[in-house]
């Protein structure tokens, strides 16, 4: 049943995909509001088989596939947030089609459901889970508004407006989405670390393991931090900032994807 | 209907001819009531501007309409009719509908998607409607063409980039800031550029105003002028950091900010943007300043690149807005021809029913008496009969009109069916 809503969830989601196509293609806004129909009721079907998985074993997160979905429907809901917010269409150009292709890879990827192993079985996964990844799904908003910045700061600087001049939003709104999406996603990864280590705790007597995850979030988590404190101490913002927040989402990919070559302690990475 | 539209342009004539053949407001009245009472034409409209003069009427012959309307310009400016030829064009029909159409939204136009000539076809058109020239013909076409108008500027970015300086500065500040509310200009120099330049700003929402001079008196005027404040010469860089637009214009013969400068302001605005328009020749900003994070410098040439590439972006959506009149066109000439078999429709029925009233009449004297009940027994049979006999013809009327070259056709049914031509 999961399947087929997931399944369902990527035919919705493709309208998105087509839309940003579209809108790179003929340089004009079409479908914008099919494509937000789409991602919406797309949202809704990814959650329903998030929930039914949920309610047969537990919060399916625990492989591959359940994790790639999982990231997939917590950037949709940023997205929404954020649009919700700034009514940026722009921003849909870059993460209707992520949202696709993250959907689709977790429907080609089959794992295995194994169930939680007893040990593991905790409130704080139901904490530690959730918010690391909210967290990375802020993050991704905020380096989509960096890499956004950036271009705009470029056609700003070469004085010759192009196609992305007329497409992008102002400067101020760039920055403004970085940063908010940033001191939303910092505290939500600090709670998702903390979770962690108190279920550590509880499952293997140690707050801190030496598992490569670990340590890569930890200099992820440092990254994001030093970013956070020039911005409200400093007024750091626009360029730099964009630059070390794109720096900062590398090392979030790396912590998600790379790590599983490190061999680690964290379950999905496991086959 | 029978449209015929002539007319000069900036595309077909140079300014001096298009002056000569100028309909200036007073006479319009005039103008209007000698070119529907001259030829007989049903209706009439002209629309003059400074960039064309159009002359559309809703004649009753086409073959002769072009000529007349030519003449009636010639005559109206007193001009020889062989002197002005080369620089009229004239369409018909659907080629007349489909010109006013572009020009009404802005398609044909020096500036590509400017927004005024739809007020001044409007006022032309209302212009007809106070002399009592424009009926039911052009007033379909008309309201028609303000839609397209309407459309093409809704659903296309024809107009949504600036194409002057000063607007052009309004939108970069915009791609900067967002919001101008709140926000401060400093305008150095009290040039008339940078003035018309900081009244666009402010009127788009810059709340502060501060104005330096190399004489005082001069910046507190200026200052006076915008409710702003005036800053002492020597007090530049006390109150630089303050603004976040700077509009430069002094007379200066070297370098006001350089990139020193520049490094310093961004420092002390701990790094929030500054957008300075640079529009003195010789210029009063070190273009190097540029380099400085957090600042863009725009100079004159500059401004006009960035014009230069919103003009080709409108020229881009153009190409969707001819889309757009081309679908209108297509409704309009299709809905149009349908219009016109109506009166033959109606005709047909009247010319029919009182051949069944006659008859009637008639085989009354021959039936005698009859009572209520056969009376409307016959009255609904020949009623039927008529409706049976007249169902085919009226709806291959109906799906003739749709095709425009089926006038003929129309006319064979109309003689068959013993239809006078009205």
């Amino acid at each position: 049943m999961s399947l087929i809503l997931l399944r369902l969830t990527i035919a919705l989601y493709s309208i998105g995909l087509l839309h940003s196509f579209l809108t790179i293609i003929t340089r004009k806004k079409i479908l914008f509001r099919v494509a937000l129909f789409g991602i919406c009721s797309g949202f809704l079907g990814h959650a329903l088989s998030i929930l039914y998985t949920w309610r047969e074993t537990h919060l399916p997160v625990s492989n591959l596939h359940q994790a790639l979905s999982f990231f997939a429907f917590v950037i949709v809901l940023a997205f929404l947030l954020s649009y919700a917010r700034y009514r940026l269409d722009s921003l849909s150009v870059f993460i209707f089609p992520l949202v696709f292709i993250l959907t689709l890879a977790a429907n080609l990827i089959s794992s295995p459901q194994q169930p939680l192993p007893e040990i593991l079985k905790s409130i704080w996964f139901y904490i530690h889970i959730p918010s690391t990844f909210l967290g990375y799904g802020a993050f991704f908003v905020t380096f989509a508004a960096s890499v956004m910045y950036l271009i705009q700061e470029n056609e700003l600087k070469r004085r010759r407006p192009q196609a992305f001049y007329y497409r992008l939003p102002s400067l101020e709104i760039c920055d403004e989405l970085g940063y908010k999406s940033l001191s939303i996603g910092f505290p939500l990864l600090t709670i998702g670390i903390v979770a962690g280590a108190l279920w550590a705790n509880k499952a293997w007597q140690t707050y801190w393991g030496w598992d490569p995850k670990i340590i890569w979030t930890f200099v992820t988590w440092l990254i994001y931090a030093v970013l956070i404190h020039y911005r409200l101490s400093a007024g750091l913002r626009g360029r730099r900032a964009a630059f070390m927040a794109i720096v900062g989402f590398i090392f979030v990919l790396f912590t998600f994807i790379g790590t599983r070559y490190l061999g680690t302690a964290h379950p999905y990475i496991q086959r | 209907m029978n449209l015929v539209l002539v007319g000069v342009s900036h595309k077909t004539a140079p300014v001096e001819i298009r002056e000569k053949l100028c309909f200036p407001e007073p006479r319009l009245p005039e103008a209007l009531q000698e070119l529907k009472s001259r030829y007989d034409h049903e209706e009439g409209m002209i629309l003059s501007t400074c960039n064309r003069v159009e002359v559309l009427v809703n004649t009753t012959n086409l073959d002769d309409g072009v000529r007349q309307v030519k003449d009636f310009i010639c005559d109206f400016h007193r001009l020889r009719n062989e002197f002005l030829e080369k620089f009229l064009y004239d369409f018909t029909q659907r080629d007349a509908i489909r010109h006013i159409f572009r020009v009404a939204s802005s398609l044909d136009s020096m500036v590509l998607g400017e927004p005024q000539i739809l007020g001044q076809v409007k006022s032309a058109f209302n212009y007809a409607q106070t002399a009592g020239t424009a009926g039911s013909v052009l007033s379909h076409v008309m309201s028609k063409a303000f839609f397209v108008a309407k459309r093409v500027r809704s659903e296309t970015g024809i107009a949504s980039s600036a194409v002057s300086v000063s607007y052009t500065a309004v939108e970069l500040a915009k791609k900067i800031f967002n919001e101008l509310s709140g926000k401060t200009v400093l305008m150095l120099g009290a040039g008339k550029m940078s003035e018309l330049a900081a009244r666009h700003l402010t009127s788009s929402g810059i709340s502060h105003v501060l104005v330096w001079n190399r004489t005082y008196q001069r910046a507190l005027d200026l200052a006076a002028v915008f409710r702003g404040h005036a800053i002492r010469p020597e007090e530049l860089f006390k109150h630089i950091e303050k603004a976040d637009i700077i509009i430069s214009s002094t007379g200066a013969s070297s370098f006001i900010l350089n990139k020193t400068d520049g490094e310093r302001l961004i420092h002390l605005r701990k790094n929030r943007p500054v957008f300075i328009i640079d529009i003195a020749v010789p210029r009063d900003i070190d273009p190097e300043i540029n380099k400085v994070s957090n600042i863009f410098l725009y100079d004159i040439d500059d401004l006009r690149n960035v014009i230069d590439a919103n003009l080709k972006q409108r020229q881009r959506q153009a190409q969707f807005a001819e889309e757009i009149v081309r679908q209108e066109v297509e409704s309009f000439v299709n809905s149009a021809t349908a219009m016109d078999v109506a009166p033959t429709i109606v005709s047909l029925r009247n010319h029919w029913e009182s051949i069944r009233q006659q008859e009637l009449a008639k085989s009354k004297n021959r039936l005698g008496a009859l009572t209520q009940d056969q009376q409307a027994a016959i009255d609904s049979l020949t009623q039927t009969l008529l409706n049976k006999i007249l169902h085919g013809p009226i709806s291959e009327l109906k799906t003739l009109s749709r095709n425009p070259a089926a006038k003929e056709h129309i006319e064979t049914i109309k003689r068959i069916l013993g239809l006078k031509d009205r």
